[in-house]
């Protein structure tokens, strides 16, 4: 399949692509394998600063190369939440809604709004750009949810073909822990 | 080709049993790593357009046997929605080819035909060709729930099972303790209704009289389920000659080999495109559901308790191409309705992976030996009480296909393929129940409207889109309300219409949710009715968003019982049209109601009367983005659509417009400016995470949890992952206990 034109993929990530082109990409009977090169460079393209992009997380956030070593969580707006093995969520600011009041603000009609003591909704901000990265719905005390940890050396390597000069099998391990291991180490 | 036909023959020489055929498929897969054994797919590469022409004759017996059964005998709920299947299977249930309908279903088949193996049912009762065989149970023939209901022929060529014809669907009654076709408040599953493990309820494509018998005698919709019976079997009989006649052109060694050879052709397919769309890694998505049975009843006091039931899954992807799907984290299985049993819960699983990865290729077994499941001994979806209900796993597994769904759309965005990324969510409602007319006569129903078809959610670059999909079928369609209406003829339709604001917000919103109200006339000595669905208001429908955009909202029902609805309609007047009317007219005295009620939990079966109303809000899905990053014109829209209220977009979108003369909201573009820098500058004042865990970590040590929430944990931190989880998370001392 031919590679989809980068200026539809600016329009993707902008979110200005017309429905028939969407759906024209839906329909595509295989997907081009070059997209992801081709979407790292728009993406490239549009923050200012110039760590490589390794993968885009979610709208704000992507895990980069450092030019030091490392790899690190990074906002658009250049904001860096550490190693991306621990969870970025343990990085960012957290705002809690608990009541009612505070979950009519985000949810209606009144009898569709979750039902407080039940849960409570996370909201998760860079503390730079205040952008809302996560919303969470869960019960108090619920562990943050690590929503992806990915496999970056054997994506690399075995479905792009292209290998990361810094491959190492600790890369594919969750250290969230290890933060919350050292906040409580701090507090005693 | 000669020598491999010789081979099948020579393996096929004497009849082997159902379990030998396991224990063959099972080794063979093993050891190989290929299904069956099958390393080179030999046929087809001899004689590609044979192996090709082969299959589509396969495929055209279950397509043509949906198009054509339904239209012989079937209730309007299996004639007119996507809620019903045919399939031919091999000889062990794997799935060979579809017909349009809920595909997912393929997973119970291995189930109920490794069940009439290890029964040995080929000594007895015998299975011989043109049998039929049903189940709907969940434990031994692997049905989600126990209104899904499974039809098996076997096609046996000289003395030999080699296939399956398989017809399922959807039935409107179950016979239950609380009627309709997911039955609610269980205990155990000797209140799930009409259950029974895989029998043999006819010969030559005939059913006995006894089984008409016993669908008069065990449901309340006795001639519909008969009918749906009809439908299932006519169907499937006719898959049954197509396949005869396909194994007479191209001769039984072709038959047997090609199938194994469709199989193994499909799952490195369905590897090549898990390799093509997603990325190496774990994933976990989280959804909750709340089942409250506190203080409903007094007589199984086991049950007399409120439960969080807690989902949780962790789904990774090796470098191969393979997925797996841990459950293990999710509750404990308990006397509540919304249990199930492996093939059931994999009927939700396998929703989202067929639909992702299963295009391209022929939908077959392929997906379920690449994708695998893990339910550990004791969870919800693998009880260790063979009696626990699993008389509506679909209240909680839509949410547990949905955050799997999730995690692979987080993949397709970090891929590029932004034109898939959506958020998943698929909340759904049926009203159900039953009564007796005037004249005496029993009458049970479900309405099937809402499990027809809910809203999409929102993609990354625009906005979902009202009743225009439903994640547990590829025909979304939500039926007509007059068939509805001659259906279930105690209850007419005064309204059904989306319901303004009910959505997941984001930077690109959730389509929204629909609303009916349902006017009860006439309803004769006696009309009970509840609701079987999946969410429900007390929580949100996942529990983990997209990209900053929020879950969507669950059902909730209004009733307004003793009311004057006549008088309104005497009087010309305006009469409700949606759930939240129902509420409005009842506060600002339109309406005169006695006992008006807002559900935001599954309702107990209540008494209907004359002119009483019942509506029902569902159906909404999940929002992308952060919400002060809506285009404003999409904010505008929804103010001049009136699918939004002015002071919630203001205040969640930081969207300010202002109404012109003609009435139309225009936007105030520095307002909006100064509002949204207003909701940056306050999202400031957030805790740095490091101190909210210190805070949390100390509500955490003192449980301060409401008793569900508690139990919920304690639950779940009996497999050691969670355990590990949530002791780790928050560095708990080994002798904590929640
Ligand atoms: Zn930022």
């Amino acid at each position: 399949m031919a590679a989809v034109d980068k200026d539809l993929i600016r329009q993707l990530v902008d979110g200005t692509i017309s429905r028939d082109n969407a759906r024209q990409l839906i329909r595509m009977a295989r997907k081009d394998h070059e997209r992801f090169w081709n979407y790292l460079e728009v993406l490239q393209a549009r923050v200012a600063w110039r760590d490589r992009i390794l993968l885009r997380l979610n709208d704000h956030l992507y895990i980069v190369a450092k030019t030091g070593g490392g790899r690190v969580v990074k906002c658009d707006c250049g904001h860096e939440f550490g190693d991306y093995r621990t969870n970025w969520k343990t990085a960012a600011l957290i705002n809690v809604r608990r009541t009612h009041d505070e979950f009519a603000q985000v949810y209606s009609p009144a009898p569709a709004c979750p039902e407080p003591e039940w849960q409570e909704i996370r909201e998760f901000y860079c503390p730079d750009c205040q952008a809302q990265l996560a919303v969470e719905v869960v019960p108090p005390g619920y562990p943050l949810v690590h929503e992806m940890l990915p496999d970056l050396d054997r994506f690399y390597r075995e479905f792009m073909g292209r290998p990361l000069p810094d491959e190492s099998p600790d890369w594919y391990v969750d250290r969230t822990q290890d933060t919350t291991r050292a906040w409580h180490a701090a507090a005693r | 080709m000669a020598t491999i036909e010789e081979k099948v023959l020579e393996q096929g020489a004497g009849r082997r049993s159902l379990e030998q055929m396991f224990e063959e498929r099972d080794r063979l897969t093993r050891e190989s790593g290929h299904y069956y054994g099958i390393t080179e797919l030999s046929l087809r590469d001899a004689d590609p357009l044979k192996f090709e022409r082969f299959y589509s004759r396969l495929h055209t017996c279950v397509l043509a046997a949906r198009e054509v059964a339904r239209y012989v005998a079937a209730s309007p709920g299996g004639r007119e929605m996507g809620e019903s299947l045919w399939a031919l299977t091999t000889a062990e249930g794997d799935s060979l080819a579809l017909s349009l309908g809920f595909f997912s279903h393929t997973a119970a088949f291995p189930v109920a035909v490794r069940y009439m193996a290890t029964e040995k049912y080929d000594d007895n009762p015998g299975i011989d060709d043109a049998d039929v065989f049903c189940t709907d149970d969940g434990l031994t023939g692997g049905a989600p729930h126990p209104g899904d209901t499974y039809c098996y022929v076997p096609i046996v060529v000289q003395g030999e099972i080699i296939a399956w014809a398989v017809g399922l669907n959807h039935i409107m009654e179950a016979g239950a303790p609380v009627a309709g076709s997911w039955p609610g408040f269980c205990v155990d599953t000797f209140m799930d209704g009409f259950v029974f493990p895989p029998m043999k309820t006819g010969t030559k494509l005939k059913q006995a009289t006894w089984w008409d018998n016993l669908w008069k005698r065990r449901t309340r919709a006795g001639t519909m389920n008969i009918l749906d019976d009809k439908m299932r079997l006519a169907g499937c009989a006719m898959v049954h000659k197509g396949v005869h006649e396909i194994v007479h052109e191209f001769g039984l060694p072709y038959f047997k080999r090609a199938v194994r050879e469709v199989i193994e052709e499909s799952r490195r397919m369905v590897m090549d495109n898990i390799k093509a769309l997603m990325i190496p890694g774990t994933y976990t998505g989280v959804a909750f559901r709340v089942a409250k049975y506190g203080d409903m009843q007094k007589i199984w006091a086991q049950a007399d308790r409120d439960n969080l039931i807690h989902i949780r899954q962790e789904l990774s992807v090796d470098g191969k191409g393979r997925m797996a799907a841990d459950l293990e984290g999710s509750s404990r299985w308990g006397q509540h309705a919304f249990n199930g049993y492996p093939g059931g819960a994999d009927c939700s699983l396998y929703l989202a992976m067929t639909n992702t990865f299963s295009h391209n290729t022929k939908v077959t077994a392929g997906i379920n030996l690449t994708v695998t499941s893990h339910y550990p001994k004791g969870c919800i979806y693998n009880p260790d009480n063979d009696f626990a209900s699993f008389a509506n796993i679909w209240a909680q597994s839509m949410a547990m296909n949905s955050v799997g769904f999730y995690s692979i759309n987080r993949a397709l965005f970090s891929r590029g393929y932004l034109e898939e990324a959506f958020a998943t969510d698929g909340d759904w409602d049926g009203v159900q129940g039953a009564g007796e007319l005037a004249d005496g006569t029993p009458y049970g129903f479900t309405n099937f409207e809402y499990v027809g078809g809910v809203a999409s959610g929102a993609f990354c670059y625009r906005d979902g889109e009202p009743v225009t999909w439903a994640e547990w079928t590829q025909l979304c369609n939500i039926g007509n309300a007059e068939e509805f209406e001659y259906l279930i003829p105690t209850m007419f339709y005064l309204g059904r219409k989306t319901l303004p604001g009910f959505c997941g917000h984001g930077k690109f919103r959730g389509g929204l949710g629909q609303t009916s109200v349902h006017w009860i006339v006439d309803p004769g000595r006696h009309l009970g009715m509840s609701r079987g669905g999946a969410g429900t208001a007390m929580t949100t429908f996942t529990a983990t968003g997209m990209s900053g955009g929020y879950p969507a909202p669950n059902c909730f029902h209004v009733t307004a019982r003793g009311t004057n609805l006549q008088e309104l309609i005497d009087n010309g007047g305006h009469t409700p049209r949606d759930a939240m009317e129902v509420i409005e007219y009842a506060a600002d005295g339109r309406l005169k109601v006695d006992k008006l009620e807002v559900w935001k939990y599954d309702p107990p079966e209540l008494q209907m009367k004359h002119n009483d109303l019942w509506s029902n809000a569902t159906g909404a899905a999940g929002g992308w983005g952060d919400p002060i990053e809506r285009p404003a014109s999409l904010a505008l829209q929804d103010l001049n659509e009136g699918s939004m209220k002015p002071a919630f977009v203001a205040a969640l979108y930081g969207v300010i417009a202002t109404q012109n003369a003609a009435g139309e909201w225009e936007l105030d573009a520095p307002a909006t400016a100064a509002r949204r820098a207003a909701i940056r500058l306050a999202r400031k004042d957030a805790k740095p995470a490091a101190q909210w865990w210190q805070e949390e970590r100390e509500r955490v040590v003192r449980r301060e949890f409401i008793t569900p929430i508690a139990d919920m944990y304690r639950g779940s931190a009996s497999f050691p992952k969670f355990d590990r989880e949530f002791r780790g998370f928050w560095q708990l001392p080994a002798d904590f206990q929640i």
